[in-house]
C-alpha cells in the first residue's frame, strides 16, 4: 500500500480525505490493525504547545520622515536586535525589559502584537547623511508595520528529558520549579501527540513543509539548532532529545490562543508556541509510527541538581507513566507536571484536522530533507589553534 | 453542618490560652490546622472549622473576645481561565492537592475548598494565570 502527496491533496480538494488526529489514529490501529488503518487514513495530525525559548520575530517598521537608521531599538522597553538594515529588527522571546527584572520581555511583546495591541517603539541612531534622524518615539502595531514574521531557530523538540532534583533545596529552572528530594518531576513533550515523534526519521518533515504555527500557517525553514540524530531509540522512537525544527510564519494570522508569553520564576522568560504538523500516511511504516502510543514512547529522567552538560540519565520512563500523574523514582512516588499543555496539543491536532477537512490546508513534500546524520557539538574553552 | 476557613492572628500573650480546647468543648466544632506560623510578634493559624453554622459564628465571636484577630479565608488565589494553558505545572507544586488534572479533558481543575493559601502556585505558573485574589 503506497500513497503519494498528489493523491492526498487531490482527496483534500475533493473533500474526501480521511484525516485523524494522532490520538484517533492510535485507537483506530488498536481496533482495526495497522493494515486496514493504513488503507483508510490519508493524514494524521499532531500538535504540541510547549515552552520554546529559541523563538522570536523579525519586524520591518517602515521608514520615518526624516528617516532614521536604527542602531538601538526598544519595544515596550524590551531591547530588540537591530544589527541589520536601517529599520529591520529581531525581537527575541527571552529578552527582558530593561530595568525591571524578569517579569516582562520579548515574548510579551510578541503576544501583544498578535493580540492586535499597540506597542511602544523607541529607537536611536547615529544620524547619517542618508538617515539624518537620531531618535524616534512612537507606536507600532501589526497593522502599521511592513513585515512581522516569527522565525524560531529551535522549536518542536523531538522528545525531551524529564527533570527532577535530588538536592536539598528547590531549583528554579527552565523545567519549572523542582522541589527538593525528588519532590516532583517535570516533563515537556506532548508524547503521542508530539509532531517529530510521529515521524521519527523525518521522512515527511523537511525544509518547506507546511505546518500549523501559532494559530496560522507556517513552514519548516531549516534544521533546528542542536538538531541531532545520534540518539538512543526505543520501540523505533528516540528516547531522548533529538531532532528540532527552525520554523517561520507570519505573525498576522496567529492567535494568542496558540502563542503565550511564559515566565519561569527564578529562571527567566520563554514563549509557548503551538505547532502542528500533518503526517501523510504514505505507507504502512508511516502509519505504524504515527500510531505509536504513550506506552511505547520513553524519556530519560535527569537530575538537575547535577549542574553539568554530562548529566547521565537516571532511568527511562514512558509518557503513559508520566501522564498518569506520578512516576516511581527509587521506590518513591513522585508527582509529575507537564510544562507543555496536552490540552492545547490536542486542540492543535484537532484544529489542523479541521483546516485540512475544510480545504484550507494542503500537504507538501519537503523541498530538501533535513540531515540524516548530525551529532551535537559541545563548546570547549580552547586556544585559537586548538579550535581549528 | 458547614465548613469554613479562618486565619487567626494572635499576640504572644494569647499563646498559652486553651482556645482550641474551648472551641471543641463549648462550641462542638471540629477543626483542622492547615497552616501554622509563629513569629516574635505572635502567631498565625489557618484552620478549617467544621460544625453547625450558628456554632461557628459563636466560636468566631468567642475568639474575637479573646483578642484573636479572625479573618475568613474565602478565595486566596484565583485562576485566570483565559491565561491558563492547562499545562499542569501547578499540579505537582500544590502541597494541598487543590489542583487536579482531569485526565479525560486534560484541563486543570482548581478546588478552592482544598486551598491552604500557601501561594506556591502563583510564582510557579509559567503564563501567570494563578493570581493573588485582591
Ligand atoms: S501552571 Fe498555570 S497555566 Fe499551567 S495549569 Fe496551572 S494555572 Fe494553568
Ligand atoms: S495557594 Fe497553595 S494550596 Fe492554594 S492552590 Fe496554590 S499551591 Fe495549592
Amino acid at each position: 500500500m503506497k500513497r503519494t502527496y498528489e493523491e492526498i491533496n487531490a482527496k483534500i480538494k475533493r473533500g474526501d480525505a480521511v484525516v485523524l488526529t494522532a490520538e484517533e489514529a492510535i485507537r483506530l490501529v488498536e481496533d482495526q490493525g495497522i493494515e486496514r488503518a493504513t488503507k483508510e487514513v490519508d493524514v494524521v495530525t499532531t500538535g504540541t504547545f510547549g515552552a520554546m525559548c529559541s523563538s522570536g520575530a523579525f519586524i520591518n517598521f517602515g521608514h520615518a520622515e526624516p528617516p532614521i537608521r536604527m542602531s538601538k531599538v526598544w519595544l515596550n522597553g524590551v531591547p530588540a536586535y537591530t544589527g541589520l538594515a536601517a529599520v529591520d529588527a529581531y525581537i527575541g522571546a527571552t529578552e527582558e525589559r530593561e530595568g525591571d527584572g524578569m517579569d516582562y520581555g520579548g515574548a510579551h511583546v510578541i503576544e501583544s502584537l498578535i493580540a492586535g495591541e499597540a506597542v511602544h517603539l523607541r529607537a536611536t541612531g547615529r544620524g547619517t547623511d542618508c538617515y539624518p534622524r537620531r531618535d524616534i518615539d512612537t507606536y507600532i502595531s501589526l497593522k502599521s508595520v511592513n513585515q512581522a514574521y516569527m522565525y524560531n531557530p529551535r522549536n518542536a523538540y523531538q522528545n525531551y528529558g524529564v527533570a527532577t532534583n535530588s538536592s536539598e533545596k528547590a531549583l528554579f529552572t527552565y523545567m519549572g520549579k523542582l522541589l527538593p528530594h525528588y519532590g516532583n518531576a517535570t516533563y515537556s513533550s506532548a508524547g503521542q501527540l508530539s509532531p517529530l515523534l510521529k515521524d521519527p526519521k523525518l521522512r515527511s518533515i523537511g525544509m518547506g513543509t507546511r505546518i500549523f504555527l501559532g494559530g496560522g500557517i507556517g513552514y519548516v525553514a531549516w534544521e533546528g539548532t542542536q538538531f541531532k540524530t545520534n540518539i538512543p531509540y526505543r520501540n523505533g522512537v528516540p528516547s531522548s532529545a533529538g531532532r528540532t525544527l527552525a520554523v517561520i510564519g507570519d505573525l498576522r494570522g496567529m492567535s494568542t490562543e496558540y502563542v503565550r508569553a511564559l515566565n519561569f520564576h527564578g529562571y527567566g522568560l520563554s514563549m509557548a508556541v503551538g505547532i502542528g504538523v500533518p503526517i501523510p500516511i504514505l505507507d504502512q511504516d508511516m502509519m505504524a509510527n504515527a500510531a505509536r502510543a504513550d506506552e511505547d514512547i520513553f524519556a530519560p529522567v535527569l537530575d538537575y541538581a547535577i549542574q553539568s552538560r554530562n548529566r547521565r540519565p537516571m532511568m527511562e520512563v514512558s509518557y503513559a507513566q508520566l501522564r498518569s500523574g506520578t512516576v516511581e523514582l527509587f521506590g518513591k512516588k513522585v508527582k509529575t507536571s507537564s510544562l507543555s499543555s496536552y490540552y492545547k496539543a490536542r486542540l492543535i491536532a484537532e484544529r489542523l484536522k479541521r483546516m485540512i477537512d475544510d480545504k484550507e490546508f494542503e500537504l507538501n513534500a519537503p523541498v530538501v530533507p533535513l540531515p540524516e546524520e548530525r551529532a551535537q557539538r559541545p563548546l570547549e574553552v580552547c586556544s585559537m589553534d586548538e579550535v581549528l | 453542618m458547614s465548613k469554613r476557613k479562618f486565619n487567626l492572628y494572635f499576640v504572644p500573650a494569647l499563646v498559652n490560652e486553651p482556645i482550641t480546647y474551648v472551641l471543641v468543648k463549648d462550641f462542638d466544632l471540629k477543626f483542622n490546622i492547615l497552616r501554622a506560623e509563629v513569629v516574635e510578634k505572635g502567631g498565625q493559624l489557618l484552620i478549617e472549622v467544621d460544625g453547625k453554622p450558628a456554632q461557628i459564628t459563636k466560636g468566631v465571636a468567642y475568639l474575637q473576645d479573646m483578642g484573636v484577630k479572625v479573618e475568613e479565608l474565602n478565595e486566596f488565589v484565583t485562576k485566570d481561565e483565559e491565561r491558563c494553558t492547562n499545562c499542569g505545572m501547578c499540579v505537582s507544586i500544590c502541597p494541598a492537592d487543590a489542583i487536579e488534572m482531569d485526565r479525560d479533558t486534560w484541563k486543570v481543575i482548581f478546588h478552592l475548598e482544598k486551598c491552604i493559601a500557601c501561594g506556591l502556585c502563583i510564582s510557579s505558573c509559567p503564563p501567570r494565570a494563578m493570581k493573588l485574589k485582591t
